[in-house]
């Protein structure tokens, strides 16, 4: 295993995690290693956060669960957010991985993939699709979509028939209204606009 | 601090889900805050009856493993103040959550809510012990068949080997015609079989597959007959000393004076 990934770096108002390129395993294992050795020590310590060279969002994350939930550790909010802007997020909407799936998908099934989806068939209520990238269902969707799971607002959720319980695309959510509507009979696109999920027409002139 | 209430039958499809949302929802119109609890992991229905399917972000396993704060899972019902709902997870299955964490997440709940109604899944396996753990109190669904109330009658025994004892009936799906022509166990017979007592009775509707449908409980309407006779059974729930309902609605008014004036 090779040492020294992890460092603590001090400064007035409290302290930050280094974390240099490596694998992440012996990350993880130095980082719990070194809390260990002094957790009564930084339990009183205030973290403001992780600045690491070479860490993908959903891992920085994991370290920071660790530390909470793990060994009770606090992190400063404005630590979190300002590293969670910086970091990266899947940006292959435009052309990237794609999963291809030819099935009825159904109520507690849950597709992920860390890239684009297309479902050949319907999606059910109940079933979960989550994407880093686009979501597109050459069906029926009742279920719910999450698109840009990682934080890509300009991912898309389209359908022949697009009725999700719910839509999220990175954060923002959107739900199917109460009352019964009409749907335009023709295949929509769902997007992020002015902060809300927005549906359109699909149309091929556009 | 709330009284936490399990609903329960042993066997499926008597309609405990039905009577979960509309006890919670009666007695949140009364006036009490209510939370209604989804343990039914895997096929989680009691959101689609109360209409909040679509509300679902943090579910009861996210709370018991901590993904999300307990408020953040709770969904507030889109009619009555002081109605919650905390729903099920469909994607995970019942081992997904243990008896200890139940009884710690409901007692949470009691310091919040005056009742919490829960929801159990048809068993009497490891979803119906995750059901009960926190439970003060047990109400029982039946409908008048015998494999139902042989179910019941299974479920009330394990109830008082678990430590709650004396738990409360509710008849469900009554047909008051096919009573009449002895067709249909009656009301006295399945008292007379499980000897508990009997918290209410409630007829067959339409009314109910229609509110079901539409994800509103029936309770909140003023008409139907089961809708009364939920009403009633929360009145009792609040201790009020309520008559059981007359089933016998589609009698005609003349039949009612002829059996009034040879009744006397």
């Amino acid at each position: 295993m090779k040492e020294g990934l992890v460092s603590f770096k001090g400064i007035k108002e409290g302290i930050y995690i280094y974390i240099k390129d490596g694998d992440f395993q012996d990350i993880l294992d130095e980082l719990e290693e070194k809390l260990k050795d002094s957790l009564d020590f930084y339990k009183e310590a205030n973290f403001l956060g992780i600045k690491a060279e070479n860490l993908k969002q959903s891992q920085i994350i994991e370290l920071l669960y660790l530390m909470k939930y793990r060994y009770d550790l606090h992190i400063a909010n404005e630590g979190l957010l300002e590293h969670m802007e910086i970091s990266e997020y899947y940006t292959g909407i435009k052309e990237g991985m794609t999963k291809f799936i030819h099935s009825t998908i159904r109520s507690g099934q849950v597709i992920e993939y860390d890239g684009n989806i297309v479902i050949i068939g319907d999606v059910n209520p109940g079933a979960l699709i989550k994407a880093k990238g686009n979501i597109i269902i050459l069906g029926t969707i009742r279920g719910v979509a999450h698109a840009g799971i990682d934080g890509n607002k300009d991912a898309i959720v389209a359908a022949y028939d697009l009725r999700p319980t719910q839509l999220r695309i990175a954060n923002i959510i959107g739900r199917k209204p109460d009352e019964e509507t009409l749907t335009s009979g023709i295949p929509e696109v769902a997007k992020i606009k002015d902060g809300e999920v927005y549906i359109e027409p699909y149309l091929p002139n556009k | 601090m709330g009284k936490a209430i399990v609903i329960t039958s042993g066997k499926g499809g008597v309609g405990k889900t039905t009577a979960t949302a509309n006890i919670g929802t009666g007695l949140a119109v009364l006036g009490n805050k209510v939370v209604v609890v989804d343990t039914d992991i895997g096929l989680r229905n009691l959101d689609v009856v109360m209409g909040l399917e679509n509300r679902i972000v943090y579910d009861i396993v996210d709370v018991v493993e901590k993904t999300c704060r307990l408020k953040q899972g709770l969904i507030r019902d889109k009619r009555y103040e002081g109605l919650f709902l905390l729903p099920a997870a469909q994607t995970k299955d019942k081992t997904a959550i243990k008896p200890e964490q139940m009884l710690e997440l409901v007692n949470q709940l009691k310091e919040e809510f005056d009742y919490i109604i829960i929801d159990s899944p048809a068993g009497i396996e490891q979803g119906f012990q995750n059901s009960i753990a926190g439970a003060d109190e047990a109400y029982i669904v039946t409908t008048p068949e015998i494999a139902a109330v042989r179910d019941a009658d299974r479920v009330i025994g394990l109830l008082e080997a678990n430590g709650i004892n004396s738990p409360k009936l509710i008849i469900n799906r009554i047909r008051q015609d096919m009573v009449k022509r002895g067709d249909m166990m009656n009301v006295e017979d399945i008292v007379d079989i499980l000897a508990i007592e009997l918290l209410g009775i409630v007829p067959d509707d339409e009314a109910i597959v229609i509110s079901t449908n539409k994800g509103e409980p029936v309770v909140a309407e003023d008409n139907p007959l089961s809708a009364k006779a939920f009403k009633n059974i929360c009145r009792r729930i609040l201790g009020e000393e309520v008559d059981l309902l007359n089933l016998e609605n589609d009698e005609g008014k003349f039949s009612k004076l002829i059996k009034l004036l040879f009744s006397k």
